[in-house]
């Protein structure tokens, strides 16, 4: 039986008073890639920023229900009071459908939660920052220009370089937002193997529009149907 | 593309018509605006240029006041300007940014609205209500505390004046940092990033520019303002020695000899004072816009 790494219970999410996801209970098996589809402005992307609080960062929204997370081994609920938030989105990484370097170099902006971590070491940055973006397939293209503003990259290299960040923390969930939009079709490829290898470590929960895709790489797949979340 | 970016007039037609009338009010608002600020330095330059010739400008600008003694100069008020808008800005500096961040990256919504809310009312009060209040609040306490004078002292007028140019710089501080994109924020907020993280690491090294023409700004209050050093600093026109000593800036100095005969060196030294505050802010104002300029360009 497969183990459930993330539980919802009742979530129900408002942006500005108005109804965008409903009563949502579901389960996500752990070590698996779960894939989100449903039509643009169903409330796809806000169903992943409640799976990591984000949510509590922007202006009109409010969210009730209850989520359970599997973190360090342990079911947590991370709406309690005991749960550190900043923590939890380093164990719940996000990546956003734009792309959204921060204004820094190439390098640190992989760097950037090591930093965050409080990790000193030069020498193991490096290590760590070279590996993330040799695994996102950017490392040949950026070698040779790591100090320059992360920003000047292309929309695809951007893309490729928030999902290296993201790796660089080690989530134990990693969500997804329409990750190969922004991609070429090889680039796309590589990046799906990438999370086909990530599987043993980590947990995905994944927006996707492309049908293929989904029968590709997810283990299951879900359809957000008039504010519901429906097991496909 | 014409649904998004709507329909380009026609030449001869009315909107055509109605968009060059516009076009053409702006631009001479933009031409009034920089012809009246000319004007004014053309103003104080004439008046200026026979103390120039007959060497009387330099002898105003580095000389004592002493009238009883002949001598009209006003490096007393230049020096109590500097210190006072020096200090003034070093107190409310920290303090603006400190609340600017606040502001933006720590408290609450609904409290950042209602902190937002008092910052833009205190900027519509009247400077004289400041130095009114101070008049009866502080001074006496000054008084008390220094045990000498009358309680008007550079350290009365300095509080006062940090608190008027801190919401002037508190507001364009805001701005700046809330023209950083949202989606910048957020992936600082999705990697775990502490308020004070944001701060240090996305918000800072995005908005300095901001930041220092938050600062240009809020000096530019403080060297221009007339009436908390008129009514607080107790216009004496000696070299402050000490913090706690009476003094008058330029500005109060202007105000104060106005009724003087127009012919008379107390009048002329008006305008060697009113060109020092003109070049003076126009020398910081150039400073802060290369400044800015060029950090503009190196980011790009």
């Amino acid at each position: 039986m497969k183990k459930t790494k993330i539980r919802t219970r009742n979530i129900c999410f408002q942006y500005h008073k108005k109804q965008i996801l409903k009563n949502i209970s579901v389960e996500f098996p752990k070590g698996e890639i779960s894939a989100i589809a449903g039509p643009s402005g169903s409330g796809k992307s806000s169903f992943l920023i409640v799976l990591n609080r984000l949510w509590e960062e922007i202006d009109g929204v409010n969210v009730t229900g209850k989520v359970e997370i599997e973190l360090n081994g342990q079911m947590q609920d991370i709406y309690s009071g005991r749960i550190d938030i900043r923590q939890l989105r380093r164990k719940v990484s996000i990546v956003f459908q734009q792309p959204n370097p921060l204004p820094m170099s190439i390098f640190k902006n992989v760097a950037f939660p090591l930093n965050l971590a409080g990790l000193k070491d030069r020498e193991r940055i490096s290590r760590e920052v070279e590996s993330a973006l040799k695994k996102v397939h950017l490392w040949d293209e950026v070698k040779d220009r790591l100090k320059e503003d992360g920003r000047l990259l292309s929309g695809g290299q951007q893309q490729r370089l928030c999902l290296a960040r993201t790796l660089v923390m080690r989530p134990e969930v990693l969500l997804l937002d329409e990750p190969t939009a922004s991609l070429d079709a090889r680039t796309a490829e590589a990046i799906e193997q990438l999370l086909i290898q990530l599987k043993s470590r980590c947990t995905i929960v994944m927006v996707t529009h492309y049908q293929d895709q989904i029968q590709r790489i997810a283990d299951s797949h879900f359809e957000v149907v008039n504010g519901n979340l429906i097991n496909r | 593309m014409a649904e998004i970016f709507g329909k380009t007039p026609v030449p001869g037609s009315g909107e055509m018509g109605k968009r060059t009338l516009l076009e053409h009010l702006f631009t001479i608002a933009a031409l009034v605006s920089a012809v009246l600020t000319g004007a004014v330095f053309v103003f104080l330059a004439v008046f200026a240029i026979p103390l120039i010739k007959n060497g009387l400008f330099f002898q105003l600008l580095f000389s004592n006041w002493l009238p009883q003694q002949h001598l009209y100069g006003i490096y007393p008020m230049l020096a109590a300007s500097t210190m006072l808008a020096s200090l003034s800005l070093a107190l409310s500096f920290p303090v603006s940014l400190f609340t600017s961040f606040f502001i933006t990256a720590v408290a609450p919504r609904q409290l950042r609205m209602v902190l937002l809310y008092i910052v833009r009312f205190m900027t519509g009060i009247p400077t004289v209500v400041y130095s009114f209040a101070a008049l009866f609040l502080l001074v006496p306490l000054m008084r008390a505390i220094l045990g000498r004078g009358s309680g008007m002292s550079i350290l009365t007028a300095v509080p006062v004046l940090s608190l008027l140019i801190a919401p002037t710089m508190i507001i364009f501080f805001v701005n700046s940092f809330q023209r950083i994109p949202s989606s910048t924020i957020l992936a600082a907020d999705s990697l775990g990033a502490t308020p004070v993280q944001k701060v240090l690491y996305v918000i800072v090294p995005q908005a300095w520019p901001g930041i220092l023409n938050g600062l240009l700004l809020g000096l530019g209050r403080a060297i221009g303002d007339t009436m908390v050093s008129l009514m607080l600093a107790g216009n004496s026109p000696t070299v402050p020695q000490s913090l706690a000593d009476s003094a008058r800036t330029l500005t109060a100095h202007i105000g104060l000899v106005l009724a003087f005969d127009f012919d008379s060196m107390e009048f002329k030294s008006v305008f060697v004072s009113g060109l020092v505050l003109y070049v003076s802010t126009a020398i910081i104002m150039s400073i802060f816009r290369i400044t800015s300029t060029i950090s503009t360009g190196r980011r790009k």
